[in-house]
Formats: structure tokens, sequence, C-alpha cells
């Protein structure tokens, strides 16, 4: 189903496009250990610049998807002469074209929000090896969120579910995350400065539409929206 | 964006810091002071057009002008995303 925020993103080609930007990004993985035999993905992609620094960072084996074909073009021009390489695929995180127990680490931010959250889940478990962990930064909604607010969230980000704080931790736990930690940060948004921006040339003037509807609706709404991070393990 | 689109969006982001991408891949960001149906002025965050000088403009820290056929994106420079 077409998405009109995520071609915005897409079209707009944003690097580190969620709640924290770059900054978090780096913050997250700042304390991370992952060894250069890990086989690690980041799911949802979008132009590559996490896939890139992970590389980068631990020399490890990266393996990147991302659903739109706009973002893995960018993605690919990103990595054409990246050092350890970094493998990227059209996919689609419903439905991961990978076998069972493939990768020791993985990645998610703001991406899982924006599908079947408890079929993306499930399939992340499955990919994981049993030993493996995973960091995911998603949006949450406080406990007060009136209904119709819900339904713009919804209709304007193309979303099928918006999760509270718990109700997210326990569809970790029903995909079979067994350790959940959540990683200290603000949880209010603030904007994040775009620095890293691979615009495509010809964007129609909706999506700039778009774009200023999402501004004000954060700016009117951003005491009943947030985000978290979830550091999730499958054994304990 | 065809250039009508473009001056319009200028428009729309008068007085706010905008990030320009232009042909060849060279990058302003600062912000819109005025615009034009050929050129949008920006004041850019670093020394050059430096606050209260007037460089490359005819204002005062009007900043300096862009054509906008040279340019192929516009973009707010801080943004909300998810």
């Amino acid at each position: 189903m077409a998405n009109m925020y995520l071609d915005l993103l897409a079209y707009f080609g944003v690097g580190s496009a969620h709640p924290g930007g770059f900054r978090l990004t780096q913050s997250i993985l700042e304390n991370e250990k992952i060894l250069p035999v890990e086989t690690v993905l980041d799911v949802g992609c979008g132009t590559g610049q996490t896939a890139a620094f992970l590389a980068k960072k631990f020399h490890c084996q990266v393996t990147a998807i991302d659903k739109h074909p706009i973002m893995v073009e960018k993605a690919e021009e990103r990595f054409k002469n990246n050092n350890p390489p970094i493998k990227v695929i059209e996919g689609d995180a419903e439905n991961l074209s990978f076998a069972d127990d493939s990768f020791d680490f993985a990645i998610a931010e703001s991406v899982i929000v924006f599908t079947n959250i408890s079929k993306t889940l499930d399939e992340l478990a499955r990919v994981l090896k049993n030993t493996g962990r995973m960091i995911i930064i998603e949006m949450v909604v406080e406990p007060n969120l009136p209904i119709d607010l819900q339904k713009e969230i919804q209709n304007l980000y193309g979303i099928c579910e918006v999760l509270r704080e718990e109700e997210w931790i326990s569809r970790l736990h029903q995909a079979g995350f067994t350790k959940i930690e959540m990683i200290k940060t603000p949880s209010t948004l603030s904007p994040s400065e775009l620095q890293d921006v691979n615009q495509s040339e010809n964007i129609q003037s909706k999506f700039y539409d778009l774009w200023e509807i999402h501004h004000q609706f954060i700016v009117q709404n951003h005491h009943f929206i947030g985000y978290r991070v979830f550091k999730c393990h499958l054994s304990s | 964006m065809n250039r009508s689109n473009l001056y319009n969006q200028c428009c729309n982001y008068h007085g706010q810091r905008v990030r320009i991408t232009c042909r060849g891949g060279r990058v302003y960001v600062g912000e819109i002071t005025r615009v034009s149906r050929n050129t949008v002025w920006i004041r850019p965050d670093n020394e050059f057009g430096g606050y209260g000088l007037g460089f490359f403009g005819e204002g005062f820290g009007i900043g300096f002008g862009i054509a906008l056929g040279a340019i192929t994106g516009i973009v707010l420079a801080s943004a909300f995303l998810w």
C-alpha cells in the first residue's frame, strides 16, 4: 500500500529520518559491542546512513533493506565504494527474505510503526540468532492521547496502529524477546538538523505541502506523541 | 520542480532556515531573506555574507543571491521527522 509520508522521505532523501536524527544513532551505538564476524541487519535503512556508520565503526557484515525503491537506489549510491561492502536489498520487513537465525544484531529506526507491527516483530525475532539483540527507535503515544488525534496520526502517516510504551513492550514479549531495556533519551521530539540529504529533482508540490502539515501537526501535538528506544534480547 | 513551483516554495520558506542544493552538488544553508522570480537570497549560517555586512547583496544583511535556475533542491534546514 502506498504511503505518501514514506514517499516524502524517499524523495527528499533525508539521512537518519527518525526522532533524534543521526546524533541519536551515534549515541545509542556508542557503547554497543559488535564484532567484525557478526552479521547485522538494518531494517528500513532509508538512504543508508546508519548502515554505513555500522560498517565503518564495527567492520561488521551489514545487510540493509528497505521497501522503497528510491531509498534502495539512494542507499546503493552511498554504498557504491564502501569498504567493508554493504549488501542492500529491496525487501519487506513483514516478510524478510532471510533464513531463520541469520543475524547477530538488528536495528530499526522509526520503521516498525509503519508496518504491521506484530508481523514485523515476529519476522525480526525469526531472523535473529537466539543470542541476537536488537535496537529499535519507535513512535510512542502518551496514554492521554485523544481518540480523534489517534485517527489523525494514522491517516497522516499511513500507519495502522499507534502504541503506548507498555504496548510496545508487550508486543516485543509476544514476539519472543525476553529481555527488554529502554535506552534513556529525551522522549519528547525536537527538530533535527538535516545534514545528510540526497534530494530527488522535481519533487511535486504536494510533498512540500505534506511536510508542512506534518510539521504543524507535531508543533501542535508534541505532548501526545514521542518516541522510545528499546534494546531487546531474545535470550535473557 | 519547475521554476514557478520553486519560486512559490522559496516564498513559503521566506524567513526560515533552508538547505539549498545547486547543480554540481554545492550546498548552501541559511535563512531566506528575499525572493524574486529568478533569484532567492539567503543569509548563510557561516561568516560569509556576515551579519550586517550585506555581502553579495544590496541590503543590510540580505546575504547572497542564488539563481533559481541553478537550484536542484530546497528543504528546511532542520525538521521533525519520523
